[in-house]
């Protein structure tokens, strides 16, 4: 009962097809794939990927140690002004993943993090909105 | 000891990273060494309560849940090890692995299922990620539909491990029914 069939939304969005297409995880640390759109975070041991398109935001924040604080939030239900975001809507009786926040010890890789992530991002929202004017 | 099978740099994944070791899987349970001696892990076979098997990139993860609702999770087996000893859990411990899939799409909504002391978060039939619970220092609830989990932080992690999850915080919907009735708390 989807009465939005058409409209193009980022379930059609997929990081990888299968297990194998993953890189494989050589340090537990944040990782960005630009080439399939996805960014694989460390969690409990294991690399997690999520597809950028999913990310509503990510900002770093610095203590007084140096310590980074990563933070890294996902589309969710009732988040305004997100007309790209379909999925909220199609997927109402899921969990979402809402937000991680990593600490890292090194402020350079932070920072690196967080400016790949939100040029990534960057560029999957222009090519998906271009897309979907071209269809209209 | 003479039975059983023995397989050299399998890593043991946690939240502090992961450790190349030794399992040794024999007719009494399993054991795993730290490659260069340190921490040691044993489980008699009367303990384990469900065994896994997961493919992940270029390798397999075997997952040993034992009672208390704790599992370990081993990475580093070649596919032939994966029938050679699903036969040998069936035999020595009449326990048959039960196979997992790995959730690789990338999404951030699915359903949480909780099983002992472990939270896993399943992308339809697939699975996303896990995590301890036993790692979780506090949960608090925030607004009406919002759940974070703040985990240990802990001084001691190796170098090996630069990024560490702190917080991870879920979004329940109003129209979710799983946790309705159990204030919101996985």
């Amino acid at each position: 009962g989807d009465s939005r069939v058409g409209q193009r939304n980022s379930s059609d969005l997929v990081a990888y097809k299968g297990v194998n297409d993953l890189p494989p995880a050589r340090d537990l640390i944040i990782h960005i794939d630009s080439k399939n759109e996805a960014i694989l975070l460390p969690i409990q041991g294991a690399m997690v990927p999520f597809h950028v398109a999913m990310i509503k935001s990510v900002s770093s924040q610095q203590d007084n140690n140096r310590t980074c604080y990563i933070r890294i939030i996902f589309n969710v239900p009732g988040t305004p002004f997100n007309p790209h975001d379909a999925n909220t809507l199609k997927y109402q009786n899921s969990i979402f993943v809402k937000e991680f926040s990593f600490r890292s010890k090194d402020p350079r890789h932070s920072s690196e993090v967080v400016q790949q992530i939100k040029n990534l991002r960057r560029q999957v929202a222009l090519r998906e909105s271009e897309k979907a004017e071209r269809a209209t | 000891m003479t039975d059983g099978h023995l397989f050299n740099n399998i890593l043991l994944g946690g939240r502090g990273g992961s450790n190349p070791g030794q399992l040794k899987v024999h007719s009494e349970g399993i054991m795993w060494k730290k490659q260069g001696g340190g921490k040691a892990i044993e489980v008699d076979k009367a303990d384990i309560t469900g065994v896994t098997w997961m493919k992940v990139p270029r390798t397999h993860q075997l997952g040993i849940r034992i009672k208390e609702g704790i599992s370990y999770k081993f990475t580093g087996f070649r596919d032939p090890d994966v029938g050679s000893l699903t036969t040998f859990f069936q035999s020595s411990f009449g326990i048959t692995p039960e196979e997992k899939q790995l959730s690789v799409s990338g999404h951030n909504w699915g359903e949480i299922d909780l099983n002992g002391n472990m939270l896993s978060f399943m992308v339809g039939p697939k699975q996303a990620f896990e995590i301890s619970l036993a790692d979780v220092a506090q949960t608090q609830l925030q607004g009406k539909n919002d759940v974070s989990l703040e985990f240990h932080v802990d001084d001691t992690l190796g170098a090996s491990e630069k990024d560490s999850l702190v917080e991870i915080s879920f979004h329940i919907p109003n129209s979710n029914t799983q946790f309705v009735g159990d204030e919101n708390r996985p």
